[in-house]
C-alpha cells in the first residue's frame, strides 16, 4: 500500500481534556506506529451482594 | 526526513499521577504498562493488604495486538512544518499516560482493570 502524506496547515484553538487515564496517549505530533490495548471484565461474580469480606491479600512470593 | 514541530502556547494541567508523563520535546520509543483492581464498597472500609493480581487471570492472559502484515510504504511531504494548538487544558493525567507535546516513533501502551462491586445485603 502507497501512502503519502502532504501534511498543509494544521491549527487548533482550544483543546480541553477532563482526564488522560489508564496508559492513555495525549499526543501533539508525529508518530510511526502506535500500539494501545486495554481490557477490563467485570464478570458476574464479580457482583457480590453480602458481607464485605476483604480481597485475598497479596501473596508474599513477589 | 524533515520532522514537524509542534507549537503550543499555553498548556495547564492540574494533576499528574500515577507513574504518568507530561513529554515536551521528541521522543522515540514510548511503552507503558498499568493494571488496577478498581473495588467499589457500597461501605465506606479500608483493609490495608488487599488484593492480588495473581488472583485474576486477567492480569496474565494474553493481549494479542494484530500484527500489521501489509507492506506500507508511507511518504510525507511536511508543507507546512507546525501544528499550532492554541490553549491546552487537561484537568488529571494518571495511571501510567502520556501527554506528549512533539514527534514520536513507535507508543506501546497496555492497561488491565479489573473491576469488583461490593453492596450491602440490607436493601
Amino acid at each position: 500500500m502507497n501512502f503519502h502524506v502532504y501534511n498543509r496547515d494544521i491549527s487548533v484553538g482550544a483543546i480541553k481534556v477532563s482526564a488522560v487515564a489508564s496508559s492513555s496517549l495525549f499526543l501533539v505530533g508525529d508518530a510511526e506506529t502506535i500500539q494501545l490495548a486495554s481490557t477490563f471484565d467485570t464478570p458476574p461474580e464479580s457482583l457480590i451482594i453480602g458481607p464485605f469480606v476483604p480481597l485475598a491479600p497479596e501473596s508474599g512470593s513477589r | 526526513m524533515l520532522q514537524r514541530t509542534a507549537s503550543v502556547n499555553n498548556v495547564e494541567m492540574d494533576s499528574l499521577a500515577i507513574a504518568s508523563v507530561f513529554q515536551i520535546g521528541d521522543s522515540n520509543l514510548i511503552q507503558g504498562f498499568s493494571r488496577a483492581i478498581a473495588v467499589q464498597r457500597e461501605v465506606e472500609l479500608f483493609f490495608d493488604n488487599e488484593g492480588n493480581f495473581a488472583n485474576y487471570p486477567i492480569f496474565s492472559e494474553p493481549l494479542p495486538l494484530i500484527p500489521i502484515s501489509e507492506t506500507i510504504n508511507m511518504s510525507r511531504q511536511n508543507i507546512n512544518p507546525f501544528i499550532k494548538v492554541g490553549n491546552i487544558d487537561i484537568i488529571g493525567v494518571s495511571s501510567s499516560s502520556i501527554v506528549h507535546l512533539g514527534n514520536t516513533n513507535h507508543v506501546t501502551l497496555e492497561t488491565r482493570v479489573k473491576h469488583i462491586r461490593q453492596l450491602s445485603p440490607k436493601k
